[in-house]
C-alpha cells in the first residue's frame, strides 16, 4: 500500500495535498457551529447532483410530457418519488444553508481583507444557485413551473431597447413553451457541474488566506490553530447528522411543505393561478422587486435594477465596512445593524409571499408600503455600516489579542 | 483594562448579542407567522379539519375505506372526471381480486390494464359545463388545504333547506337583519356584506351550484354526492358524508400510492439516523476533549 | 491506566461510529442503484394475455411479449406426430417434444433465431416444415428444434401457462 503511495506521490504529490490541505490544514481552534454550513452547503450541493442526475435519467424535457414523466418517475421508478422528493426538497435546504452561511460571513466579518475574492466566489455562487434553482423549477411543467418561468423570463423585457427580442430569444417562441423548457434542461443539468467548479475556487481561495474564526483577529501563534482532521471532520460529519435528520423529516413526512399545490396542475398557457408566488428563497428579492412600482413607466425597469442591486451590492460590501475590528461581536452598533437587516429579510419574505394588492389592519397599511420600506432598510443597512464605520461613529469593545 | 476584565467583557457582549439576536429572531418569526393570518382571512372561507386514517407519521390507508372509495369513484366522479394515472390493475394493492377489478373494469367498456379514464367526451364535457372537468389523480395534491379542501367541497353543496331559505329571503328582494343572520349561520357567509350576499343568494335562487367553501362560491360541477347515490355491499352506511370520506380516502391514495412505502421507509431512516448522530456527538465529544 | 482506557473506548467507539456510517453509505447508494431496475409499468407489461379460443388448427399467430415476438402455433395432429417421431432422432440439441409444449396442439416458441437473433419465417418453411431462419438458414422442425443450420440451439420455450380453456398467459407476472 504504501509502495503504492510513493510510486503515485512520485508523480503527483496526493499525500502532501491531502496533508496540507486536508488533514494537517491548520485551522481556528475556537470554530463556532456557524462555521458548519460551508461544508454543508458542499454536502448538499453533492446530494443535489446525484439526485439530480438519477432524475435526468428518468426525466423528458418535452412540454407535452414533462409533467407526465414528473408523475412516472413519482408512481412506477423504483424510489423515483425518493429521488425527487429528496431533489425538490433539496433544493430548499440548500439555500437555508447558503443563507445562514452567508450571514455567518456578514456577523463575523469574513469578507474583510484578505479574503474579498473568497466573498465574491460566494456571491457568483449564490447568484448561480439562484439561475439553477429557477431553471429547475420550471422542469417539472406544472402551472407555477410555467407561470413561474413567464414571469422571471419577462423581466428582461424591461432592458431598454433590446429587452422585448431578448426575451423572444430567451423563449426561443412568442411565449415560454417547448424550446424554453429544453434549454433550460439542458443548462439546469449543466450549471450546477460550474457550480461546483466555482466551489474548488471558493475552497482554494479559502485555503489561501485561512478561515476567519469569531474573534475575526488573525492566528498569532500555533497554539491558536488545531489541525482540520480529526476535529472538524467530525465536527462537519456531526453537524451532517443533524442536518439529515431535519432534511429527512421533510422527505419523508413533509415532503409537499416546500412546493406549491399549483404545481400539480399540468401547466395550462392559457390560464394564469389566481395567485402566483416564487420559492420562499426568492420572496426577498421578489418583494424588492415589486416594491418599486412609483416610478411610472420606469418601474419596471427600476424594479429589475434594485433586485439585481440587492444581491450587486454585497460585491462592494468588503470596501463599505470600514471598521478596524472584523467581528461583529465586538461592534455594538453593527451587531444591531445587522440583525435588524435578517429581520428585514423576514419581514420582505412575508411581503413578497403575499399578494400584491394585499394590506393588514383592515385594509389600512397596504403592505406595498411595508415593502418600500423594507426596501429601503435593505439597502440602508449597507450605508449605515459604512456611515459608522468610514466616519468613527461606531466604537468598538475590546477585542481579546488571541483566542 | 486587565484580561480579567476583557473576558468578562466578552462574556457580556456575547450574552447581549445573544438576548439581542434571539428577540429580533422571534419578532421576525412573529411577523411572519401572525401577519399572514390577518392578510388573507378577507379571501376563502376556513376549512373544517378532518381527521385521516393515512395522517401523520404513522397513517395507515384503511384498505375497506380505499375500496369503497375506488367504487365511488368509478361510478360516480367517473362519469365526468379521469384518474388518468391509476390502472384498473392497481386497485389489487388494496385488497380488489382479481376478478372484481376485471368486471369493474368491464362495467367502464375497458380492460384491467387501461387507465381509469372517463367515457366523457371532452369536447362533450366543455359544452355541457363550459370546462374540461380536471382528471382527479392529483386532487388533493394541486389544492391548498389538500384532502380537507376535497371533502369539503363535496360536502358543501346547499341543501334543500338552503336551497329554499335564499328563494325565502330573495322573495321581496331586500334582506332583513334576521335574514341576514339567518343566512350568515346557515351558508357561512359575510353578512356584513349585504350587497354580495344578495347576489350570492339569486344566484342560488337562479339555480346554480352554491358550494360555501369553494373560493367565490359558484363552479360548474353540481353536487356529485348524495345519501344512497352509490350502493356499498359491505354494510357500511351510504350517508353523503361517508361516500365523500371514502373518495377522499381513494383520492389520496391515488395522489400518491407510493406514500405508505414512504413513511415505513421514513421511520427506519430516521431511527438509524439519531443513532448515527448520537454516535457521532460522542465521538465529536471525545476528541474535542483534548482541545478544552 | 486511565488514559489507556480511555484511549481503548475511543478507538471502539470511532471504529463503531464508522462502521454504522459506512452501512448508512452503501443504503443510501441503493435506492439509487435500485432506480435502474425497470419500473413499474413496465413490469406490468412483464406478461401477456392471449386469447387462443379462435386460433384454428394448422395457423400460428405472433404476439409481442416484453418487446420480442413469440410464435403460438395450433398444431395439427399430422405437425404433433412429425415432431414426437423426431424424438429418437439423433438432435444437435436433444430434447423431447413432450418436455417442449404443455399441451400437445399448442405450441409457444420464443420468436428468435438462438443462432443470432433474427425472427425466423412462420409455420412450413425449412427442411423440417417449421419454421426457417432466413439470415443464415437454420431449419427448425414443428416443435421449434434446430435440424439444420448454424444455430447450435433449439428455439427457446418462454415461460407460459394455460389460464383457462382459452386463455394463454406468457411471461410470469412480477410484484
Amino acid at each position: 500500500m504504501s509502495k503504492i503511495m510513493e510510486w503515485v506521490d512520485a508523480r503527483l504529490p496526493v499525500t502532501e495535498l491531502l496533508k496540507s490541505q486536508a488533514t494537517e490544514y491548520p485551522t481556528p481552534k475556537n470554530l463556532n457551529y456557524w462555521w458548519n454550513f460551508g461544508s454543508l452547503a458542499l454536502f448538499v450541493l453533492i446530494i443535489m447532483i446525484a439526485s439530480g442526475l438519477f432524475l435526468a435519467m428518468h426525466y423528458k424535457a418535452d412540454a407535452n410530457q414533462s409533467f407526465d414523466v414528473v408523475e412516472h418517475i413519482m408512481r412506477d421508478v423504483n424510489f423515483g418519488w425518493l429521488l425527487r422528493y429528496m431533489h425538490a426538497n433539496g433544493a430548499s435546504f440548500f439555500f437555508m444553508v447558503v443563507y445562514i452561511h452567508i450571514l455567518r460571513g456578514m456577523y463575523y466579518g469574513s469578507y474583510r481583507k484578505p479574503r474579498e475574492i473568497l466573498w465574491w466566489f460566494g456571491i457568483i455562487l449564490f447568484f448561480m444557485m439562484m439561475a439553477t434553482a429557477f431553471m429547475g423549477y420550471v422542469l417539472p411543467w406544472g402551472q407555477m413551473s410555467y407561470w413561474g418561468a413567464a414571469v422571471i423570463t419577462n423581466l428582461m423585457s424591461a432592458i431598454p431597447v433590446v429587452g422585448e427580442d431578448l426575451v423572444v430569444w430567451i423563449w426561443g417562441g412568442f411565449s415560454v413553451g417547448d424550446p424554453t423548457l429544453n434549454r433550460f434542461f439542458a443548462l439546469h443539468f449543466l450549471l450546477p457541474l460550474v457550480i461546483f467548479g466555482v466551489v474548488i475556487l471558493h475552497l482554494w481561495a479559502l485555503h489561501a488566506v485561512h478561515s476567519n474564526n469569531p474573534v475575526g483577529i488573525d492566528l498569532h501563534d500555533e497554539k491558536d490553530s488545531i489541525p482540520f482532521h480529526p476535529y472538524y471532520t467530525i465536527k462537519d460529519l456531526y453537524g451532517m447528522g443533524v442536518f439529515l435528520i431535519i432534511f429527512c423529516a421533510f422527505v419523508f413526512y413533509a415532503p409537499n411543505f416546500f412546493l406549491e399545490p399549483d404545481n400539480y396542475i399540468p401547466a395550462n398557457p392559457m390560464q394564469t393561478p389566481p395567485h402566483i408566488v416564487p420559492e420562499w428563497y426568492f420572496l426577498p428579492f421578489y418583494a424588492i422587486l415589486r416594491s418599486i412600482d412609483f416610478l411610472g413607466s420606469f418601474s419596471k425597469l427600476a424594479g429589475v435594477i434594485a433586485m439585481g442591486g440587492a444581491i450587486a451590492i454585497l460585491f462592494i460590501l468588503p470596501f463599505l465596512d470600514r471598521s478596524p475590528v472584523r467581528s461583529f461581536r465586538y461592534r455594538p452598533l453593527s451587531k444591531q445593524l445587522f440583525w435588524m437587516f435578517v429581520a428585514d429579510c423576514f419581514v420582505l419574505g412575508w411581503v413578497g409571499y403575499n399578494p400584491a394588492d394585499a394590506a393588514i389592519f383592515e385594509g389600512a397599511l397596504p403592505l406595498i408600503v411595508i415593502g418600500r420600506t423594507c426596501t429601503a432598510l435593505y439597502f440602508s443597512y449597507f450605508f449605515l455600516l459604512w456611515v459608522i464605520t468610514a466616519f468613527d461613529i461606531e466604537k468598538h469593545t475590546p477585542v481579546p489579542k488571541s483566542i | 483594562m486587565n484580561y480579567q476584565q476583557v473576558v468578562q467583557l466578552h462574556r457580556f457582549t456575547k450574552q447581549a448579542s445573544l438576548r439581542s439576536a434571539t428577540v429580533l429572531f422571534f419578532a421576525a418569526m412573529l411577523l411572519v407567522v401572525v401577519l399572514p393570518r390577518g392578510a388573507v382571512a378577507s379571501g376563502g372561507v376556513a376549512l373544517p379539519k378532518q381527521n385521516w386514517s393515512f395522517a401523520g407519521m404513522f397513517g395507515q390507508f384503511d384498505n375497506a375505506a380505499l375500496k369503497r372509495g375506488a367504487q365511488v369513484a368509478i361510478q360516480a366522479c367517473m362519469t365526468c372526471h379521469s384518474l388518468k394515472y391509476i390502472k384498473f390493475d392497481q386497485l389489487r394493492q388494496f385488497g380488489y381480486t382479481e376478478i372484481e377489478v376485471k368486471a369493474l373494469a368491464e362495467s367502464q367498456g375497458r380492460t384491467k390494464k387501461d387507465a381509469l379514464l372517463s367515457g366523457m367526451d371532452a369536447n362533450a364535457a366543455k359544452d355541457a359545463f363550459g370546462v374540461v372537468p380536471p382528471d382527479l389523480s392529483l386532487i388533493t395534491k394541486a389544492r391548498k388545504g389538500y384532502e380537507d379542501y376535497t371533502f369539503a367541497i363535496l360536502t358543501g353543496y346547499a341543501s334543500a333547506n338552503d336551497l329554499a331559505l335564499a328563494t325565502r329571503v330573495m322573495a321581496d328582494d331586500k334582506i332583513s337583519d334576521e335574514e341576514a343572520k339567518e343566512v350568515a349561520s346557515a351558508l357561512g357567509l359575510d353578512m356584513h356584506h349585504l350587497d354580495k350576499m344578495a347576489e350570492v343568494l339569486k344566484r342560488m335562487a337562479a339555480g346554480e351550484n352554491f358550494n360555501r367553501y369553494f373560493p367565490g362560491h359558484f363552479f360548474a360541477m353540481p353536487q356529485p354526492l348524495s345519501d344512497g347515490a352509490v350502493a356499498y355491499t359491505d354494510g357500511t352506511e351510504n350517508s353523503k358524508i361517508q361516500l365523500a370520506r371514502d373518495v377522499v380516502t381513494f383520492l389520496a391514495w391515488a395522489g400518491e400510492p407510493t406514500m405508505m412505502e414512504r413513511k415505513s421507509l421514513g421511520v427506519k431512516v430516521l431511527l438509524y439516523l439519531f443513532v448515527l448522530t448520537i454516535m457521532m456527538y460522542a465521538v465529536k465529544r471525545r476528541i474535542w476533549a483534548r482541545v478544552h | 491506566m486511565d488514559i489507556e482506557s480511555d484511549e481503548g473506548r475511543r478507538d471502539f467507539l470511532t471504529l463503531a461510529t464508522g462502521a454504522v456510517g459506512a452501512a448508512g453509505v452503501a443504503g443510501a447508494a441503493w435506492p439509487f442503484v435500485k432506480s435502474w431496475s425497470p419500473s413499474a409499468d413496465v413490469l406490468s407489461q412483464a406478461t401477456t394475455e392471449v386469447d387462443i379460443g379462435s386460433l384454428p388448427e394448422g395457423q400460428m399467430i405472433t404476439v409481442p411479449w416484453q418487446g420480442k415476438p413469440v410464435f403460438i402455433l395450433h398444431r395439427t395432429p399430422a405437425q404433433i406426430e412429425a415432431a414426437r417421431k423426431a424424438d429418437g432422432e439423433k438432435l444437435p440439441d436433444p430434447a423431447k417434444d413432450a418436455d417442449r409444449v404443455k399441451r400437445p396442439e399448442y405450441l409457444v416458441v420464443l420468436a428468435l433465431c438462438p443462432h443470432l437473433g433474427c425472427v425466423p419465417q412462420p409455420i412450413g418453411t425449412g427442411n423440417y416444415g417449421g419454421f426457417l431462419c432466413p439470415c443464415h438458414g437454420s431449419h427448425y422442425d414443428t416443435s421449434g428444434r434446430i435440424r439444420q443450420g448454424p444455430s447450435p440451439k433449439n428455439m427457446q420455450v418462454p415461460v407460459y401457462d394455460f389460464k383457462d380453456e382459452r386463455t394463454l398467459v406468457i411471461g410470469k407476472a412480477t410484484a
